[in-house]
């Protein structure tokens, strides 16, 4: 029997594991879709001006890099949603003698082939939301037919996506033990030290000062969109750097407080793995991220007098970017109530014995749910406001005290922020151990 | 209600128990009471009706018809199988203590908080709840482990810590399902011990369900199950009924 056939029998459509499996198809689909709107509004971009194009298609570049990071964490989750959801006849087939990589490769050839099945459903999704997002306006004119892609792109978005699902699953693979008598997660859990935060510190000192200097550096846009890229990346790395400490300070401090039975379960499930914890949440930060120094980026061309701009372009540029700010944002909290929702799934799944055997002991699944929501919740929210507040101390410089109190950021910051939240925590209700595993019983 | 040779009246008394699962009868008319501070095993070979017969009693799964009645003292009796869902969970946290052989212990917290979460979640503030863990944890034998995690815990260790658990809230009916059945027979012979002290020894009822017969032999009493009819019931020092029980 050869790999592709053991694949489709174990992975094939089947009532026992059919949540996880649309779970995790309507993910790769709602991934797909949102990539291949993003390509399209990039490809729209290649009918302007020449100039025009230097300035917008680096742009769009950048927010297709930044779907990069969440497709892949997605790949990740929902191979091992994908092994959890099989765990036993996984186990069996090494009980029966399959190899570690046979069985990986089985893993892999199934997490693809879910991805494939998503992409496709995902560029009919792309179809249907294209029209809503033609309506996007650019240079002052709506994107209108330039969304749609050719085909051989669309051809070329579904075989990346299923490569990076292969690439991401056979990732998230290596920290799954799959042996003949369980599947299990690895546990390593590194411990966040204080160099994180003397790095961040560094960090945000070396930003802030290429940021206040970028008025005297940049002499071109392009220059200019470089530096910002640039600092973007940094800001990126500071964020993961600092992200695992701040949870596990956070999950420090709520575990002190804690006084009901959930809070000090979400508290102890938070400093169980402040990395992984962070992962979760790392897009909400993100974005708070993009939210303030793009939307304060924005407003700072705003502010740069028309005269050193003499093209027409020039002139939609600062709205332009704005836009591309809210659009990036939407995507990014999109991605992040995906993942989430797949990565909470799996761990139900996880634990699903634990959670079944706390309930006939007469633990109620609405304590289990609330404190598996807190300790998602309660990182995010934590995320969210320090990279808020850690931003704008950042674009201080930037843009000045003036950009700051501009109520478009403001409002950009406190929107996305309240945006994040509202579709993660609603994304996660599909992971209640009283509905998913009572189902199961 | 008739009162039993121990002088009470039963604290769990099912009558007429069926459950089946497809076409396999689990429980066949099942006739059965408990009395308070009695010890009772429940036996027979693979796919008897044990485990179908200890969730049933512990208002875990319903059975398909049936009575079960619950007469804790100084409390009205309970009706188990009017119950819903969420009283039936009420039931189990408050008038009910658990030992499985899996232990079925939270990894994430330590052994004091794995048994202070029996108290918190009946509402007793978690100052109280981690102060009474502890005593009982030193109770038990596991006095400087309070701040241990499971996965720093012997397999013996995590028993005591989920005997504990059972004991700490004052359940006066604790079920325990293969409780020694992972430990070797040393380790396995001291959890017995300490879970008929912390039950038999304090007035309180234990129902056991084991495969070994050793295991069964330090009980009150023993009922014997086959294909969901219960075939025997005998008490210590004296010979078994045998027969038809029902």
């Amino acid at each position: 029997m050869n790999i592709l056939h053991l694949a489709w029998l174990l992975g094939r459509p089947a009532k026992s594991r059919m949540a996880p499996q649309i779970l995790t198809v309507s993910a790769y689909a709602l991934v797909s879709a949102i990539l291949l709107i993003v390509l399209g509004g990039a490809y729209s971009f290649t009918s302007f001006e020449q100039e025009a194009q230097g300035a917008y298609l680096p742009l769009a570049g950048f927010a297709v890099v930044l779907l990069v990071v969440p497709l892949m964490v997605l790949g990740s989750a929902a191979a091992k949603l994908s092994a959890r959801a099989n765990d036993r006849a996984l186990s069996s087939m090494r009980l029966l003698g399959a190899t570690g990589s046979q069985i990986t490769l089985v893993a892999i050839v199934q997490a693809a082939g879910t991805a494939f099945a998503g992409a496709l459903a995902g560029v009919l999704l792309y179809l249907a939301c294209a029209p809503l997002a033609s309506l996007i306006q650019f240079q002052g004119a709506p994107i209108g037919m330039a969304i749609y892609l050719p085909v051989w792109v669309l051809a070329i978005a579904v075989f990346a996506v299923v490569v990076l699902s292969a690439v991401s699953a056979a990732a998230g693979l290596r920290k799954l033990m799959i042996t003949p008598l369980a599947v299990a997660t690895r546990r390593s859990v590194p411990v966040p030290s204080w160099i994180r935060a003397l790095i961040t510190v560094g960090g945000i000192l070396v930003l802030s000062l290429i940021f206040s200097s970028v008025g005297q550096v940049a002499q071109s846009i392009a220059m200019m969109l470089a530096v910002i890229i640039g600092g973007f990346g940094f800001g990126l790395l500071v964020l993961n750097l600092v992200g695992p400490y701040l949870v596990s300070k956070v999950g420090a401090s709520k575990l002190k407080k804690a006084e009901s039975p959930q809070q000090l379960l979400a508290a102890r499930m938070i400093l169980e793995n402040p990395a992984a914890s962070w992962r979760q949440v790392s897009g909400v930060a993100m974005a708070s991220f993009v939210a303030v120094v793009g939307g304060s980026g924005a407003a700072l061309m705003q502010a740069t007098p028309a005269s050193e701009a003499s093209n027409d372009w020039y002139d939609y540029l600062p709205g332009d970017i704005f836009t591309g700010v809210l659009v990036t944002l939407a995507i990014t909290f999109i991605c992040v109530a995906a993942s989430s929702a797949i990565t909470q799934s799996a761990g139900t799944l996880d634990r699903a014995e634990l959670y079944s055997g706390l309930h006939r002991l007469g633990m109620p699944w609405g304590t289990m749910n609330a404190a598996r929501t807190k300790s998602l919740m309660i990182p995010a929210l934590a995320a969210s406001i320090a990279f808020a507040i850690a931003s704008t101390l950042l674009v201080l410089p930037l843009a000045g005290m003036a950009v700051i109190f501009s109520p478009l950021t403001v409002i950009t910051v406190i929107v996305a922020v309240l945006l994040g939240l509202v579709l993660v925590r609603g994304s996660i209700t599909v992971a209640d151990p009283g509905r998913l595993l009572a189902s199961r019983e | 209600m008739l009162e039993n040779s121990f002088g009470h009246p039963p604290v769990l008394h099912a009558q007429d128990l069926y459950r089946s699962f497809g076409s396999t009868t689990a429980l066949n008319g099942v006739n059965l009471e408990i009395s308070l501070g009695e010890s009772l095993a429940i036996m027979g070979p693979s796919g008897s009706g044990k485990s179908t017969l200890l969730h049933a009693l512990a208002g875990i799964e319903l059975p398909d018809s049936g009575r079960l009645m619950l007469n804790l003292p100084g409390q009205q009796p309970v009706d188990i199988q009017e119950l819903a869902d969420k009283a039936r969970t009420k039931l189990r946290r408050q008038s009910f203590g658990f030992v499985f052989q899996s232990g079925l212990l939270i990894p994430e917290l330590t052994a004091e908080e794995n048994v202070a979460m029996a108290l918190m979640i009946n509402g007793t503030p978690r100052a109280a709840a981690i102060a009474r863990a502890g005593q009982a944890l030193v109770a038990l034998g596991l006095g400087g482990m309070e701040q241990r995690r499971i996965g720093q815990l012997s397999g013996g260790q995590m028993q005591r810590v989920a005997i504990a658990r059972a004991q700490v809230t004052g359940a006066m009916v604790v079920f325990a399902d293969e409780p020694t059945g992972a430990l070797d027979s040393k380790t396995g012979a001291e959890v017995l011990d300490i879970l008929l002290e912390c039950t038999v020894g304090q007035g309180k009822s234990l129902v056991m369900v084991t495969h070994d017969p050793s295991v069964a032999a330090q009980c009150d009493r023993v009922v014997k199950l086959h294909d969901g009819q219960l075939i025997s019931d005998s008490r210590r020092g004296t010979s078994a009924l045998g027969g038809d029980v029902r």
